[in-house]
């Protein structure tokens, strides 16, 4: 069963253009203590913040901007549905951009991404990733993040993780295109410095020609790069820890690589 | 700034391809920021021969050389269209000149010369992570990215390795890599890798530089402040002469602190020893020297005697007793020579020593036009 309601506090995107991306309910608020009305903050809510914060700046460049991020919420916990005014009076209570609350039990959840043109999937669940991006639906893991960055910080892989044989699905390739092609025209609204918005592209196995192959690719998307590591091999998480993505995109870049 | 650049000598690279001589077109550019030199295309990449060994080390096995792409290359007409003109107009620059390849800058006769030293390396010990991994740390947007990577290519460096970090410190990542010693054109950079503990100089550019060995890596390093802690220093600063040599000699049992390059010379000194095990100490591809203001007969002891208390062994310590460092410099020839004071970077400079400045202790706090040539 699902079931979708309008966040009637906001104002509802242009369905033909913003670019949208469903989080779950769970990764965004903590369930605290029993009585309590508004939820806690949850691993996702800088990442909220940041997606609200490069809306805003874009709507300060161009008041009739249409290519924003249209943010829907996406509860698959039958405990949390249970409580689905809890929130909704929880994402009102943080004044959270959201337009969108989905409702839908763990099955049928890709069908509720699919019905609401869902360009981007974000869990902390580590079923439902692999799931969602299975069916085409373009997805990333969320970690909990120490010292999040105000700067929305999308980091692409330029890599295809260590799966020689089984490649990604063609529909989530053209789905992680045309979202990196969004995301370019979003990040060319803002200057070099200054921007609510930062690209970043990391090669963990090949050396430079794998490194300047991806960062070609990604500019005939349209999408100019801010930040770029070539790590040839080096361990991943040092650097990651200093470079602090949001979320990480390897689903449909094997075009990236040499 | 001058108009003509001066022939640079390039060594051959590593893998045996001969290069000749790097020139500079004599012609004068018609830009106006006044400029000159023709750019040169890149013609294509050479194929790289891969011979055995490890080629790409583990950070924290290797000895990491982070350096940035204004030391390893020329980049001041770029920096002068960044000044006139604002970060947009230089990207926009940079991305219109992209298969124009930077030309050699302060550090490169540096990098080729760790490539050669791999080599060796290599050879001998063929399983061995323990090798010098030079690694591209810019804060420079990624959109210099494939200029930069193809002016790698063009002079067939081995650099796979890089952090464009696109404006913001690099200084997390020289952590995250397990850097053994930082070389960048921005002093504040290096003064904050200092800080954090990690071996870091400034490199400017020179003109005229003399010629350097292409088999073997020879690295110079100023005594105090550099090799060594600034203490004695402070007592020659705050009390003169004659009070520095009676501390030296009433201490000189007591071993020097260590400052902020013993470190890499440490570095150095391993490898020296993998050549040294398999027979080649006379031939050894690493060579390392002292050049202090220091007396031998009398406050040079001191140095010498902590040296080896710490086990280090270095090829060829030479006091100067406060003569100029220039001309002894100029017969070393070393690829890179380290000074805590400016006044022996530029003197080193002035007489074709590439020399690079590190930033610590008392001598910072000094006017950098004070004659200080009457030495320790």
């Amino acid at each position: 069963m699902v079931s979708t309601i309008q966040n009637t506090d906001v104002k509802q995107k242009d369905a033909d253009r913003a670019v949208v991306v469903a989080v779950t309910s769970r990764a965004v608020f903590e369930s605290g203590a029993d009585g309590d009305d508004v939820y806690g903050m949850g691993v996702a809510f800088p990442l909220l913040q940041a997606l609200q914060r490069v809306n805003e700046r874009l709507l300060e460049e161009n008041p009739a901007e249409s290519l924003l991020f249209d943010v829907v919420l996406i509860t698959t916990d039958s405990q949390q549905q249970q409580q689905s005014s809890r929130i909704i009076s929880s994402t009102r209570h943080y004044g959270l951009e959201v337009s969108r609350f989905c409702f839908s039990s763990e099955e049928d959840f890709v069908e509720s991404l699919q019905k609401n043109n869902v360009q981007l999937f974000l869990s902390t669940d580590r079923n439902e990733v692999p799931q969602a991006s299975q069916k085409g639906v373009l997805s990333a893991l969320l970690d909990r993040q120490e010292a999040p960055s105000e700067q929305l910080r999308v980091m692409f892989c330029g890599d295809a993780v260590n799966r020689p044989d089984a490649g990604p699905m063609p529909a989530s390739r053209q789905a992680a295109q045309s979202f990196s092609a969004q995301l370019g025209e979003m990040r060319q609204r803002f200057g070099m410095s200054d921007s609510p918005l930062s690209i970043v592209l990391m090669t963990s196995h090949g050396g430079r020609e794998s490194c300047g192959g991806a960062l070609r690719t990604l500019r005939s998307r349209g999408v100019n790069v801010d930040e770029a590591y070539c790590l040839a091999g080096a361990p991943l998480s040092p650097i990651l820890s200093v470079v602090r993505p949001h979320f990480l995109l390897s689903d449909g870049f094997s075009g990236l690589e040499d | 700034m001058s108009g003509q650049v001066k022939e640079l000598k390039v060594s051959p690279s590593s893998n045996g391809d001969s290069r000749g001589s790097w020139e500079e077109k004599d012609e004068f550019d018609q830009d106006h920021l006044g400029l000159t030199t023709k750019p040169k295309l890149v013609t294509g990449r050479r194929a790289r021969k891969v011979e055995g060994g490890v080629f790409f080390p583990k950070p924290e096995n290797a000895v990491t050389i982070a350096v940035s792409s204004r030391v390893l290359f020329r980049t001041e007409r770029e920096q002068e269209v960044y000044l006139q003109k604002g970060v947009e107009e230089y990207l926009r620059y940079q991305i219109e000149h992209e298969n124009e390849p930077f030309a050699p800058g302060p550090a490169f006769p540096f990098v080729k010369a760790l490539e050669a030293v791999n080599t060796r390396l290599r050879e001998l010990y063929p399983q061995s992570e323990e090798l010098f991994d030079i690694v591209l740390v810019t804060y420079n947007h990624a959109h210099v990215g494939i200029r930069l990577i193809n002016t790698i290519n063009h002079h067939n460096l081995f650099i796979e390795r890089f952090c464009m970090t696109g404006g913001s410190s690099p200084i997390g990542y020289l952590k995250a890599w397990h850097t053994n010693l930082y070389l960048s054109a921005d002093a504040d950079k290096v003064r904050e890798a200092l800080a954090e503990g990690i071996a870091a100089a400034t490199m400017f550019m020179t003109e005229n530089l003399t010629e350097v060995s292409e088999s073997q890596l020879r690295v110079a390093f100023d005594g105090d402040a550099v090799l060594f802690s600034d203490e004695s220093e402070r007592i020659f600063k705050a009390h003169g002469l004659d009070k520095f040599f009676e501390h030296e000699r009433d201490n000189e049992d007591t071993l020097l602190d260590h400052g902020p390059l013993k470190g890499f010379l440490e570095a150095l000194g391993k490898l020296q020893k993998k050549f040294y095990a398999k027979g080649h100490r006379l031939d050894c591809p690493i060579r390392t020297f002292l050049v202090t203001a220091r007396s031998a007969a009398s406050s040079g002891i001191r140095a010498l005697k902590t040296l080896r208390a710490w086990g280090l062994e270095i090829d060829e310590a030479l006091f100067l007793a406060g003569a100029p460092k220039g001309p002894m410099l100029e017969k070393i020839r070393p690829h890179i020579y380290f000074d805590d004071q400016m006044f022996h970077v530029e003197g080193a400079a002035e007489m074709g020593t590439v020399a690079a400045h590190v930033p610590y202790g008392i001598a910072q706090k000094h006017n950098l036009k004070q004659n200080s040539n009457v030495g320790k």
